[in-house]
């Protein structure tokens, strides 16, 4: 398959990634779920997705190092090779990754003022400009109404596509009106995307992998109006990659 | 019992100040000295008089010692990044390692590269953190930086007593005891109740050892738990830890001031590994080169390692580890590569550039033999066995520049001098330009080759005149082609004929494959390596630049021959003609060299140094940012890195340093390779 058909055919197209002509470029988004159930590897194939599209990305990653978070986009894009048998593999990673910028901090040393302070030497000295950002470990349990404010200021300012990965815990039951659990449930106006990811226990559609378990991408709030939320976006359980059922 | 350790880090951290102190305690010098002393003798294993004027380590050295009945065989490696060669091939051959790190710089660039060495080796180590006497030294945040910096379980097996120049001693956490180094030379050791002041911090670093090692232990726990843990019980979690690669233990001093070496030698002994404890891997060649696993026992048959080579006064010596059996001076063994029996005449130990005649040398034991013929990597068995150690990873040079000898003395010295380093060094190498006769040595960095230059300046008095120093471009094709190319020749006498048809092809990270598919005798059997050898030789010259293609397969499916005009020459011409017809339509394109860079430096300059990489074509793959310090790592093109030092060193103060080692070729865009071609050309004439 060549790279323009798997763009379209990506399950990915449902949330709308500026596909089609109908551009949505300020957009701050969030993955919320409990561990373990795959945050990093959807903020990962929303980034190659920007990605193989041409679009810069900032992968900003806090309590991981580098290696780790390169070997995840590894992963990621041979398990998308394979599953769509892309042509042209090796040359077209190449090329992909080089539009790509890890950032990695450890939990005590971040803050986002800092972030945005980077972001400003990347776009100020026109070393790198990038048209996403994929925010994945940010502690919300920590963090402060303000500075995810101005984080959404910064986006709509410079035009950029963010998306947070937040985890919520079995044991806290708040959650807002629309069903964003804690500890997102306070800020989710900020957000113009929330997709929650929760195990369904049920059977796989026929010929997808599992053990009875199916990881179902849930989109609890989307004000970009271009999200179809009819259709039904899971993850295999196996590979982590996003299906369409 | 034996232990083969190295000693590596960071340059300039102290390495060979350590050994030299090691040496002294186990008492196989009487006398110290300094790196860079007063007295002007230089440290023991720094024996290349380069080494002794430079201060750094350029060979590894091997020497060996004895502490509390073991014999310790330990090499000295370099610190600097493009000596990486020298410590890979030490790792090689050790059992465990000592990672030395300075109190004040912490986990460095450099020691980030070697501890990925180690790891690719899964080489067991200890943490020696040095330097506590110098300003600023906090062995606490060091030990921080290598659990967040570099994954491992560190854990202190001791305290400091007082820091920078108070530093007096060290407190043992294991048997709660205050260490003193008294005498001239720290050599008497005086134990004493932990002070006062130190006794809170003390409790709080022996729980956190204990719970590290308790991991390792069920014994150790169920002490703990009954409140009786023992120092031996300790040891061992310790030792079990450290050698499963679960835990780091790390010990502080400074081996300048004499302070904390004698305890650091006894942990060699209790928690790193004997040849034994390791697992040590061959090939089997007669069974499709399955893995097997060494006995590491004495009384088996021999299986050794020649992992260095070294062309000195005496004729050429081979550095061998013995990984089963025993090498006996008078043996005949065979070497697995060649086939090549041959007979062990002297078999030495060696100290620096020093050596004690042995008569034999035992599993696990590192010694040097004399006489053989070998390269670097070569494995040595007892005659029936057809076993060979797994081959070494070694990086491709990727800068070259031009020697010129000054008269036909310097000629003939230059060319001993190369074919000695050639041999020691495969990461160094040289050849003779056709196009414009001179010789071309290459290798990993701008060090690299100087050194090689004063080296062959001082040893051998060769005259030479250098040039600049060269990128090590390369071409390659980016499509499929067909050939199909008749060379037929008449010019009186017998003729020449011979017609090459097939294909050319890209293919990734192989510079050359030859696929034959020709059926039905199309052309003549003995007339196939001749084809081959044909493209082989055109393969040497790129077709725009004259730089040596790489990433190429050709496939040869037709051809037609005669019976009394098509010969070997005829073959190899027709050859020559079809690579000529195929590369042209095959879209053939320049690479360059692309170094992986990693700046360190304090995060207040990040920004100032994605700058100075953006400007040099590079591409910031990412950035890591801790404690007010960040690491940027970036590609960049290896022609964009020349006087990089000079303009990092303005741009931060000198706070900011970096280390560069070889990622991958790639094309090198259009704008830029015509100056590139013509640069080139420019030299030919």
């Amino acid at each position: 398959m060549v790279i323009e058909d798997f763009l379209q055919k990506n399950p990915l197209r449902v949330l709308n990634l500026d596909a089609d002509g109908k551009v949505v470029d300020r957009r701050m988004g969030l993955v919320i779920a409990r561990a373990g159930l795959g945050k990093t590897s959807i903020l990962v194939q929303i980034a190659l997705d920007s990605l193989l599209r041409g679009k810069r990305i900032v992968h900003v990653s806090i309590g991981q190092n580098l290696d780790k978070t390169k070997a995840r986009y590894d992963d990621i894009y041979n398990n998308t090779v394979k599953a769509y048998n892309l042509e042209n593999a090796a040359a077209l990673r190449d090329e992909t990754m080089r539009n790509r910028i890890i950032m990695t901090f450890n939990e005590s040393g971040f803050n986002v003022p800092m972030l945005q302070e980077r972001l400003n030497d990347l776009i100020d000295q026109d070393i790198f400009r990038p048209a996403g950002l994929v925010f994945d470990g940010y502690d919300f349990t920590l963090a402060e109404k303000e500075d995810l404010i101005g984080m959404r200021k910064l986006v709509k300012k410079i035009g950029l596509n963010v998306w947070f990965s937040a985890v919520c815990h079995r044991n806290d039951p708040r959650e807002s009106k629309v069903g964003v659990p804690a500890p997102c449930h306070e800020v989710e106006d900020l957000f113009d995307t929330i997709i929650l990811l929760q195990a369904e226990s049920r059977e796989p559609a026929a010929g997808r992998s599992g053990n009875g378990k199916v990881i179902e991408l849930n989109i609890l709030k989307d004000t970009t109006g271009g999200t179809d939320s009819s259709r039904i976006l899971n993850l295999d359980p196996a590979t982590l990659m996003i299906i369409r059922e | 019992m034996v232990r083969n350790i190295g000693i590596s880090a960071h340059i300039d951290s102290g390495k060979t100040t350590l050994t030299e102190r090691i040496l002294y305690y186990t008492k196989r010098i009487h006398a110290m000295h300094e790196v860079r002393g007063k007295d002007g003798v230089g440290a023991t294993m720094d024996s290349m008089e380069l080494e002794k004027e430079r201060g750094i380590t350029i060979q590894s050295a091997a020497t060996y010692c004895t502490w509390k009945e073991h014999d310790i065989n330990i090499i000295d490696t370099p610190g600097h990044v493009d000596f990486t060669i020298e410590v890979e091939r030490a790792l090689r051959v050790l059992d465990s390692a000592i990672l030395i790190l300075c109190s004040v710089g912490g986990v460095q660039s450099q020691t980030i590269t070697v501890n990925r060495q180690m790891t690719r080796y899964g080489v067991p180590r200890i943490a020696f953190v040095n330097k506590c006497d110098r300003t600023g030294a906090n062995p606490y945040r060091v030990i921080d930086q290598i659990r967040n910096k570099l994954g491992l379980n560190a854990v202190l097996l001791q305290i400091p007593i007082g820091l920078e120049e108070n530093l007096k001693g060290v407190v043992d956490l294991i048997t709660m005891k205050a260490l003193y180094f008294d005498g001239h030379m720290g050599e008497v050791i005086r134990e004493e109740d932990i002070p006062d002041h130190l006794r809170e911090e003390a409790d709080a670093r022996r729980e956190e050892l204990i719970d590290a090692a308790t991991m390792f232990s069920d014994e150790l726990t169920e002490a703990v738990l009954e409140g009786t843990p023992t120092p031996d019980m300790i040891r061992d979690a310790v030792r079990t830890g450290t050698i499963s690669l679960g835990l780091v233990p790390a010990l502080v001093g400074s081996a300048y001031k004499n302070k904390g070496i004698q305890p650091l030698l006894n942990a060699l002994i209790d928690y790193l590994a004997a040849p034994g404890d390791i697992e040590n891997k061959a090939l089997n060649l007669n069974n499709n080169e399955e893995e097997i696993t060494l006995s590491s026992n004495a009384g088996d048959p021999l299986v050794s390692l020649a992992f260095k080579i070294e062309d000195g006064r005496y004729g050429q010596l081979t550095y061998v580890r013995v990984y089963s059996g025993t090498l006996r001076k008078g043996d005949t063994i065979i070497n697995s590569r060649t086939g090549r029996k041959c007979k062990v005449g002297r078999l030495v130990h060696m100290h620096s550039d020093e050596m004690k005649e042995i008569l034999e040398a035992r599993a696990g034991d590192i010694v040097a033999l004399f006489g053989i013929d070998c390269s670097s990597g070569d494995t040595f068995t007892s005659l029936g066995l057809s076993i060979s150690m797994t081959s070494m990873h070694v990086p491709v040079p990727v800068i070259s520049l031009a020697v010129v000898p000054v008269d036909n003395k310097a000629q003939v010295n230059l060319s001993k001098a190369l074919r000695r380093f050639t041999r020691e060094d495969p990461t160094f190498r040289s050849h003779i330009d056709s196009e414009t006769n001179e010789t071309i040595i290459s290798g990993m960095g701008e060090l690299h080759l100087e050194v090689y230059i004063e080296r062959m300046k001082r040893e051998y008095d060769a005259k030479i005149e250098v040039g600049a120093p060269q990128v090590a471009y390369r071409e390659t094709i980016t499509r499929r082609a067909e050939f199909n190319y008749i060379h037929k020749k008449q010019t009186g006498g017998s003729g020449q004929f011979g017609r090459v048809a097939g294909f050319i092809e890209p293919l990734e990270d192989v510079e050359y494959e030859f696929v034959d598919k020709i059926v039905g005798g199309a052309i003549p059997r003995e007339f196939i390596p001749s084809c081959d050898k044909g493209f082989k030789k055109c393969l040497k010259k790129g077709p725009i630049a004259g730089f040596p293609m790489t990433g190429v397969r050709i496939v040869i499916n037709d051809g037609s021959s005669h019976s009394v005009d098509s010969s070997d020459m005829a073959f190899q011409n027709a050859a020559a003609g079809a690579y000529k017809e195929g590369v042209g339509k095959a879209g053939p394109a320049l690479l360059e060299p692309i170094m992986k860079v990693a700046v360190e430096g304090p995060s207040e300059f990040q920004g100032g140094i994605m700058g100075s990489l953006n400007q040099r074509r590079g591409l910031i793959v990412g950035t890591l940012e801790q404690d007010d310090y960040t690491v940027v790592e970036s590609e960049v093109p290896l022609s964009n890195m020349f006087g990089y030092s000079t303009v990092l060193r303005s741009l931060t103060q000198g706070k900011a340093e970096f280390t560069m080692e070889f990622a991958a070729y790639r094309q090198v865009p259009s704008g830029l390779a015509d100056d590139v071609i013509k640069e080139a050309k420019k030299r030919r004439k």
